[in-house]
C-alpha cells in the first residue's frame, strides 16, 4: 500500500494546523512522525487516516483520492491505533474487541466466520496476546490493552496502518515488544505503517523515513540519518537545556555552571560521574579525553569544557599543557577510575599535578592499583560521591 | 466468546422467554377480580360465556398488559442503543429531551386549554400533544446533530433544552386551575391505565417496528464501543447512524410517553441489569435480552402498582425509581 500527498492543508474548521504537505509512504516503510506537543502531528495523521478532511490538497492511496472512496472500502485499505486510553465497557472481552476489526467484512448481524476467525487469531498472535482472548480489556494493564489495540487493527487486514503515538505510555519492555512487532510487520507482511512519537532514538532506530513537523509546516522529510542531527532536533523541540547526541543517541541536560571541579575520566568511567554532578548543580570540566570516547561524546553534549586529542593518539603536550591551565582553576579533583592504557598515562600526571597544586582529591578507583596509587582516605564510591564533594564545595 | 458463555446466555434466554410468559399470565389473572387459569386459557380463545370475565380480561388487563410490555422493552431497548451511543451509562431517552417536550404539550394542553385545533376527549388530545412533542424534540435534535460534531454537545443540548421545557411547564402549573394540575399531575406520575385497544394499536404499529430496527444496530453500535473516531475507521457511517439511532429511539420513547407519561428509570436500569446478568457487552446479544427484561420489569411493576395497595393505584414511576435506583446506585459503586 502507497499513500501520497499532494500540497495537503489540515486542520479543523477555518484554522489551518499544517499546510503544504508532500509526503510519501511506500509498501513495507515506516515512517515516523516527529514534533514537539501541539505542533498538528495528531490532526495530520487524523487526516492522512481519513478522520477528518483535508482543508485542502489530496491524500492518494495506490493512486486513488482517500477521500473520494467508500468509508467501507477505505477500512479494508487501512486501520488506526489512536492515542490517548480509551473509556472501555466492563464486560468487552478482548475477543471481542479483536473481533470489532472485521466489521468492513462482515454481513449485517456481524457474524464472525472461519475466514474472520483466523484473521482474528492471527492478529492475536501477532502481538502475543492469544493467552488474553477470553479476559475482559478493562481488567488488562495499559500495555496489554495497547497490545490489543493493535490487534484489532491488524484484524482489519489492511496493509496500511496509521497509530498515533502508540508507545507513550507502555513500560520499557512492553514498548520493546510492540517496536519490534511493527518492525516485523513491515518486513515480514510488507505492512506500510505511519507513526507518531516522541522518542528521537527510536525514530533514529525504527523509522526509514522521519517527518519533522513544526510551525505548521513539514522542516524536513527523509531517511533519519540524514536529516536527524544534532541542531536539527534542537531546533525541532527548541529546548534550551535537553542536549541530544545522534551517535550515541541519548539526551543530556546541559550543565551551565561554572566549572569548580576536575574530572579525569575515559572509557566510560566519566559517565556516571558527569550526570551525578550535573543533576547536583556543579559545574565541572574534564579532560583528557580521546575523541572517540563515549565520556567525551556525553560531556561535550553536556556542554561542558572538554580538553580532548584526536582518536587513538598519543595525548601530547599541547593537550597536556591546556589541561593543566583549566585545571588550575577548579577546587577539587575526581578521578574516576579510568582504565590506563599506553595512550592515556598523561592523565596520570594531571592528577599528581592537581594534587601538588594542593587541590584536594576524590577518587572512585576501586582497589590499590600500583599503576596508580591512591591513598585509603581519598577513596571513594560513586553513591558517596556528591557527600563527599559537599564537604569541599558548599 | 466462548463455549460455556454462549450455553450460560441461551439459558438465560430461555428462562427470559418463560419470565415473558409468566409475568403475561399475572398481569392477565392477577387483580379485584383473580382469574383462574382455566377463565384465562377460555377467555383467549374465546371460549368463556361470562360477559364480565371477558370485559375484564380483553377490554382491560390485556390492552394494558400489553401496552406495558411493549412500553417496557422499547424503553429499556431505548434507554442501551442510548447508552452506547453517548458512551455514557447513565443515559436513557430523557436525557435528549424527548419526555420533556411531550410533557411540554401534555402541559399546554392539560393547563393551559390549548387544543391544538383537536376535537374529542381529554385521553386522545393528551395522545397526540405528548406525540407531537416528542416529534417537535425530534425533529430538533436531528437537526442539532447535523450540525454538531462531538455527541456530548449533543447531550448538553438535550439536556438544557429539558430543563427550558420544564422551566416553561413550571410556569404553566404556577397559572394553573387545580383540577387541570390534577389531571397533569397524574399523567405526570406514570401509568399504563385505562390504555385501550386503538391506543395498543398505536403503540405497536410504532414501536415493534422500531424494536426490529434496533437489531440491525447491533453490529455497528459494536463498533461505537471504542468511540466514533475508531468505529469511522472501522467503516461506520457515524452521521447516518446517528440519525438512525435518533428516529429510532424517538419513536420508541415518544410512543410509550404519550399513552403512558414519563415512565423513570426502565431505560436506564433495565440495560445495566442486562449487562450485568448476561455478563456481556456484545449489543448484539444485549439488544434481544434488555427488550425481554423490559417487558418483564415493567409488567411486573404495573402489575405490583395495581395490586400492592389495591384499590389504591400507586404511580408506576415510584415503582420502577424503587427498582431502578438501586440498581444504577450500586453499580456506580462498584465501578468506583
Amino acid at each position: 500500500m502507497e499513500l501520497r500527498t499532494s500540497e495537503l492543508s489540515v486542520g479543523y474548521g477555518k484554522k489551518t494546523v499544517i499546510s503544504g504537505v508532500n509526503i510519501q509512504a511506500l509498501r513495507g516503510q515506516i515512517i515516523g512522525i516527529l514534533g514537539p506537543n501541539g505542533s498538528g502531528k495528531t490532526t495530520l495523521l487524523r487526516t492522512l487516516a481519513g478522520l477528518l478532511a483535508p482543508l485542502s490538497g489530496t491524500v492518494y492511496l495506490n493512486q486513488e483520492n482517500l477521500s473520494a472512496m467508500s468509508l467501507q472500502k477505505l477500512a479494508t485499505r487501512l486501520a488506526v491505533v489512536l492515542t490517548g486510553k480509551q473509556p472501555i465497557p466492563r464486560y468487552l472481552t478482548v475477543m471481542e474487541l479483536v473481533a470489532a476489526g472485521r466489521y468492513p467484512y462482515t454481513d449485517f448481524r456481524g457474524k464472525i466466520g472461519g475466514r474472520d476467525l483466523e484473521k482474528i487469531y492471527e492478529a492475536l498472535r501477532w502481538v502475543q496476546v492469544e493467552h488474553l482472548a477470553d479476559r475482559y480489556v478493562a481488567e488488562l494493564s495499559d500495555g496489554e490493552q495497547q497490545k490489543v489495540m493493535l490487534a484489532r487493527a491488524l484484524a482489519q487486514d489492511t496493509e496500511l496502518i496509521i497509530l498515533d503515538e502508540p508507545s507513550s505510555f507502555l513500560d520499557l519492555k512492553n514498548r520493546t515488544e510492540f517496536l519490534r512487532t511493527l518492525m516485523e510487520l513491515s518486513r515480514k507482511r510488507g505492512m506500510t505503517v505511519i507513526w507518531s512519537l516522541h522518542e528521537v532514538d527510536v525514530a533514529l532506530k525504527c523509522c526509514e523515513t522521519v517527518i519533522l513537523v513544526k510551525d505548521g509546516a513539514i522542516q524536513a522529510a527523509g531517511p533519519p540519518e540524514g536529516i536527524l542531527n544534532e541542531e536539527a532536533v534542537c531546533q525541532l523541540y527548541g529546548g534550551e537545556r535537553l542536549k541530544m547526541n545522534m551517535a550515541i543517541g541519548n539526551t543530556e541536560l546541559d550543565n551551565p555552571n561554572a566549572a569548580v571541579i576536575w574530572v579525569v575520566g575515559g572509557g566510560g568511567t566519566g559517565t556516571p560521574v558527569y550526570r551525578l554532578l550535573t543533576k547536583h548543580g556543579y559545574g565541572f570540566a574534564t579532560g583528557i579525553l580521546h575523541q572517540n570516547d563515549v565520556d567525551y561524546h556525553v560531556a561535550s553534549t553536556m556542554g561542558v569544557k572538554v580538553t580532548a586529542v584526536p582518536p587513538f593518539s598519543q595525548i601530547d603536550g599541547q593537550a597536556v599543557a591546556a589541561a593543566k591551565n583549566s585545571l588550575a582553576e577548579a577546587k577539587i579533583i575526581i578521578d574516576s577510575g579510568f582504565p590506563l592504557g599506553v595512550i592515556n598515562r598523561a592523565n596520570l600526571e594531571l592528577i599528581t599535578e592537581g594534587v601538588r597544586l594542593g587541590k584536594p582529591l576524590i577518587s572512585l578507583r576501586e582497589a590499590a592499583n600500583l599503576a596508580c596509587p591512591v591513598h585509603p582516605e581519598e577513596r571513594c564510591s560513586v553513591s558517596d560521591l556528591i557527600l563527599r564533594v559537599r564537604k569541599y564545595i558548599c | 466468546m466462548n463455549v460455556l458463555q454462549i450455553k450460560y446466555q441461551r439459558y438465560l434466554f430461555l428462562l427470559l422467554f418463560i419470565g415473558v410468559i409468566l409475568v403475561f399470565a399475572a398481569n392477565l389473572a392477577w387483580g379485584s377480580v383473580p382469574l383462574q387459569l382455566e377463565q384465562l386459557w377460555n377467555g383467549l380463545t374465546g371460549a368463556e360465556s361470562d360477559p364480565v370475565t371477558r370485559t375484564i380480561l380483553l377490554q382491560i388487563r390485556m390492552p394494558r398488559t400489553l401496552a406495558a410490555m411493549i412500553g417496557g422493552a422499547a424503553l429499556a431497548a431505548a434507554g442501551l442503543v442510548l447508552q452506547v451511543f453517548f458512551r455514557n451509562p447513565v443515559v436513557d431517552a430523557f436525557v435528549l429531551g424527548i419526555s420533556s417536550g411531550s410533557g411540554l404539550m401534555v402541559g399546554l394542553v392539560m393547563l393551559a386549554g390549548v387544543t391544538f385545533g383537536f376535537h374529542g376527549n381529554l385521553p386522545m388530545v393528551t395522545f397526540l400533544a405528548a406525540f407531537t412533542g416528542a416529534l417537535l424534540v425530534m425533529v430538533f435534535v436531528l437537526f442539532f446533530s447535523c450540525r454538531v460534531q462531538n455527541v456530548v454537545t449533543l447531550l448538553v443540548a438535550g439536556l438544557v433544552f429539558g430543563y427550558l421545557c420544564n422551566a416553561i411547564n413550571s410556569l404553566l402549573i404556577a397559572f394553573a386551575q387545580k383540577e387541570q394540575l390534577q389531571n397533569y399531575i397524574h399523567w405526570s406520575l406514570g401509568s399504563f391505565a385505562g390504555v385501550t385497544w386503538p391506543q395498543v394499536l398505536v403503540l405497536a404499529v410504532v414501536g415493534v417496528p422500531a424494536l426490529m430496527g434496533t437489531f440491525i444496530l447491533g453490529k455497528s453500535l459494536n463498533a461505537l464501543h471504542l468511540g466514533e473516531d475508531y468505529a469511522r475507521s472501522m467503516g461506520v457511517e457515524i452521521v447516518r447512524l446517528r440519525q438512525l439511532i435518533i428516529i429510532m429511539t424517538s419513536c420508541l420513547t415518544a410512543a410509550v410517553t404519550a399513552f403512558a407519561g414519563p415512565v423513570a428509570f426502565v431505560g436506564l436500569a433495565v440495560p445495566h441489569l442486562g449487562r450485568l446478568v448476561f455478563r456481556t457487552d456484545d449489543n448484539r446479544v444485549l439488544i434481544p435480552a434488555v427488550i425481554l427484561m423490559g417487558a418483564i420489569v415493567t409488567a411486573g411493576c404495573d402489575l405490583a402498582a395495581r395490586s400492592v395497595m389495591a384499590p389504591v393505584e400507586l404511580p408506576l414511576t415510584a415503582l420502577t425509581s424503587v427498582i431502578g435506583a438501586p440498581v444504577v446506585i450500586y453499580l456506580v459503586l462498584k465501578g468506583k
